[in-house]
């Protein structure tokens, strides 16, 4: 199969408002966005993006540094003004009425944004106060925020004390006091040790659980893999893909690899396993082990261990899906620049 | 606009600052020390101007003039040997002015120089005194021409200059001197100090602004507007703190008169709004928080310098006084010891305040016109 032109893929924008099913008076995308540009002098760093995040959906914004991820979310959340485009949250426009549209978003940037003389408690009652929040609430809503990224320990530690992942978290708790109903985070484990990072990777995951709308970006191909339900691929200040990840993935076209661990007959095996539906080449790899070549390989596992039933036992398997990075390099020609 | 963004950006900032130890020495020891040592060191307090007086006379007259001069609460008067010891000691300028009382008091001889305020000072206060003897010596005259015994007229005359001891002459002369010790150097460390702090404070919103505090700030629901005001507002109480600090700690502890309370508040509320469109202006302009600390200051103890701040300003002579009077210092001080004389309130100091509150204007809008364009971009 030949590489499709990265310019010519097949993408479809999403269609304004897509509800499964005959559901009653759907209710608008968390955030949406149509046609967005920005332009510095004769560099387009962002041209015609749009997209939505539904309703508690994990919506991916995947690409390389200076692809205009970064670009774009200063548009979403107000901070840069679009020279085309609009953008809603929650239906409300943006330009038309930013107070409101802003106080649905919750936006994290890249940057630790937090005052490094204060505490991690009074910083987070800075942000309570921008955003408004009545002062019984507050005090409650730190101590819920502070145990939800885990330094209720140390939230009367400056910030400045704190290790690079603890600020990462905090600056993450910040954009959260509010309730949002859409989390934006740019790039939030850059700089982040392992540990502070799987912290965070399951924190988000717990927030997009409990039904918060997310626009995560990264250059991070298995965050993005883990954490969204659909990506948009963005190079040079375009969107050049979006779709589930399995939608991204069977762009690229290529087939799973299967590997089988086998007890008993295993010529045989071989021979009844060829004739399986789905498998495209099957060759034995070792005294005990066979390597097939199948589309939809993780779904096909029942059938294959069915169709050896009798002349040989299935004692362990492997499938090897293509990944976004294989789709990434495929739409792109180029790998993810860390 | 709701207050309550504009407090919250208030109230960490003043949080900030006060955790900052270094700030907060130069805001609250500083001043009290330069207050202290740079008042020791020009004057002893009293406020005295030093006059040498060469008098060789014992006559009636000469004896009056010594006795008039020593009464005088404005003049120090030292007996000195000879009209050279005079003209040295007036020359080197330990003496503010001399005067020489020859054998025939009707010719006496002033020693001053011309471009000295404290000299000028000082003629005009030896003029009172020579004016006042030469009136009772007249009166005295006059009274036994028409009749009185001596001892009579000069009763006479001591009760009609009793009489006139109540009229209290107040504004003084045309060549009132600045006063010497705290009450010359309080004003003027208040200037100093609330000035190159306000720079120092800077610093911490150039650190804003590198770690997108403001902007992120931006994305919250809050207007612009807000977040200039809040920031502005910061800046002001802190200038505003540091003169209340000085003006309060100083009448108590120093015991130096401001007067008018209103024309004082007028005075320093102007020169903190001067002080925090300065601050505004650095804190925008500079892209690294060091740069504040180094520049601010020492860009206020220029204007210090020229305002006369840090040395008393008839040290300095007209030309650096009249370049003084291009920066807010020198009309800071220019209000600030106008008040400190008796008899004065606001409408004596309204041509200072307006220059002040022109240049708080211009700075002040300035600053907040490139605040809003380099700082805070949204939409």
């Amino acid at each position: 199969m030949t590489a499709p032109d990265p310019m010519t893929v097949p993408f479809t924008p999403p269609a304004p408002s897509t509800p499964p099913g005959p559901a009653p008076a759907p209710s608008p995308p968390a955030l949406s966005c149509r046609g967005l540009g920005k332009r510095y002098g004769d560099v387009h760093a962002v041209q015609d993006v749009g997209f939505d995040v539904a309703p508690g959906e994990a919506y991916g914004l995947l690409g390389p540094n200076g692809a205009g991820k970064t670009t774009t979310i200063s548009m979403l959340v107000g901070l840069l003004r679009p020279d085309s485009g609009h953008v809603r949250v929650c239906g409300v426009d943006l330009a038309a009425d930013p107070m409101r549209a802003k106080a649905r978003i919750g936006y994290v940037p890249q940057e630790i944004a937090l005052y490094p003389e204060l505490t991690g408690r009074e910083n987070l009652r800075f942000f309570g106060r921008l955003f408004g929040l009545p002062r019984r609430e507050l005090a409650g809503r730190i101590e819920e925020v502070l145990d939800l990224v885990g330094l209720m320990g140390r939230a009367d530690s400056r910030v400045k004390t704190y290790s690079g992942g603890m600020k990462r978290r905090i600056n993450i708790g910040t954009a959260l006091l509010h309730r949002p109903d859409v989390l934006i985070l740019d790039e939030p484990t850059v700089g982040v040790d392992p540990q502070s990072r799987k912290a965070i990777l399951d924190g988000v995951e717990h927030l997009v659980g409990e039904g918060m709308s997310l626009l995560y970006t990264s250059h991070y191909m298995e965050e993005v893999e883990r954490v969204c339900d659909r990506v948009a691929i963005i190079d040079h200040g375009r969107i050049i893909a979006e779709g589930t990840r399995r939608e991204l993935i069977a762009l690229v076209g290529s087939a799973d690899k299967v590997e089988l661990s086998l007890d008993g007959d295993v010529e045989t095996a071989l021979a009844k396993l060829r004739a399986v539906e789905g498998v495209i080449e099957a060759a034995m790899t070792g005294a005990t082990s066979i390597r097939l070549l199948t589309e939809g390989g993780r779904h096909l596992l029942p059938a294959l261990i069915t169709a050896v039933d009798g002349c040989a036992t299935v004692t362990a398997t492997q499938v090897i899906e293509p990944d976004l990075e294989a789709t990434f390099l495929h739409l792109t020609g180029s790998t993810l620049r860390d | 606009m709701s207050p309550r963004p504009v407090l919250a950006l208030v109230a960490a900032n003043l949080r900030r600052h006060a955790r900052d130890r270094v700030g907060l020495f130069f805001m609250v020891i500083m001043p009290f020390v330069s207050i202290v040592f740079v008042g020791m060191a020009i004057g002893n307090g009293t406020g005295r101007l030093p006059v040498g007086v060469v008098a060789h006379g014992s006559d009636p007259v000469t004896a009056a003039l010594l006795d008039e001069l020593g009464r005088r609460p404005d003049l120090e008067i030292t007996r000195v040997g000879s009209a050279g010891d005079l003209r040295s000691g007036v020359r080197s300028g330990e003496l503010a002015a001399g005067l020489v009382i020859p054998g025939d008091p009707a010719r006496l001889q002033l020693v001053v120089t011309r471009t000295n305020g404290s000299g000028l000072a000082a003629r005009s206060a030896i003029d009172v005194a020579v004016g006042r003897v030469a009136a009772v010596q007249e009166a005295t005259r006059a009274a036994v021409t028409a009749g009185a015994a001596p001892a009579q007229a000069a009763v006479y005359v001591r009760q009609a200059q009793e009489e006139s001891g109540r009229v209290a002459v107040t504004g003084g002369s045309a060549g009132a001197a600045d006063p010497r010790g705290f009450a010359y150097t309080a004003p003027a460390n208040l200037l100093l100090f609330t000035f190159i702090n306000s720079m120092a404070v800077a610093a911490a919103l150039v650190e804003s602004r590198r770690l997108g505090m403001l902007q992120r700030a931006l994305t919250a629901p809050v207007r612009r507007a807000s977040v200039l005001l809040g920031e502005a507002l910061s800046r002001f109480l802190v200038a505003l703190a540091q003169a209340v600090l000085i003006v309060v700690v100083s009448a108590l502890v120093f015991g130096v008169t401001w007067g008018d309370p209103l024309g004082v508040a007028a005075v320093v509320a102007l020169f903190a709004l001067v002080a925090t469109g300065a601050a505004l202006l650095v804190g925008t302009l500079l892209n690294a928080p060091d740069q504040a600390p180094a520049i601010g200051p020492p860009l206020g103890v220029v204007l210090g310098m020229l305002g006369g701040c840090l040395w008393p300003r008839e040290a300095s002579g007209e030309v650096i006084n009249a370049i003084g009077h291009l920066f807010p210092h020198a009309w800071g001080m220019d209000a600030l010891l106008t008040l400190a004389r008796p008899g004065t309130g606001l409408t004596a100091v309204l041509p200072q305040l307006a220059v002040l509150a022109g240049m708080a204007a211009l700075l002040l809008g300035a600053a907040l016109a490139l605040f809003r364009r380099r700082a805070l971009t949204t939409v």
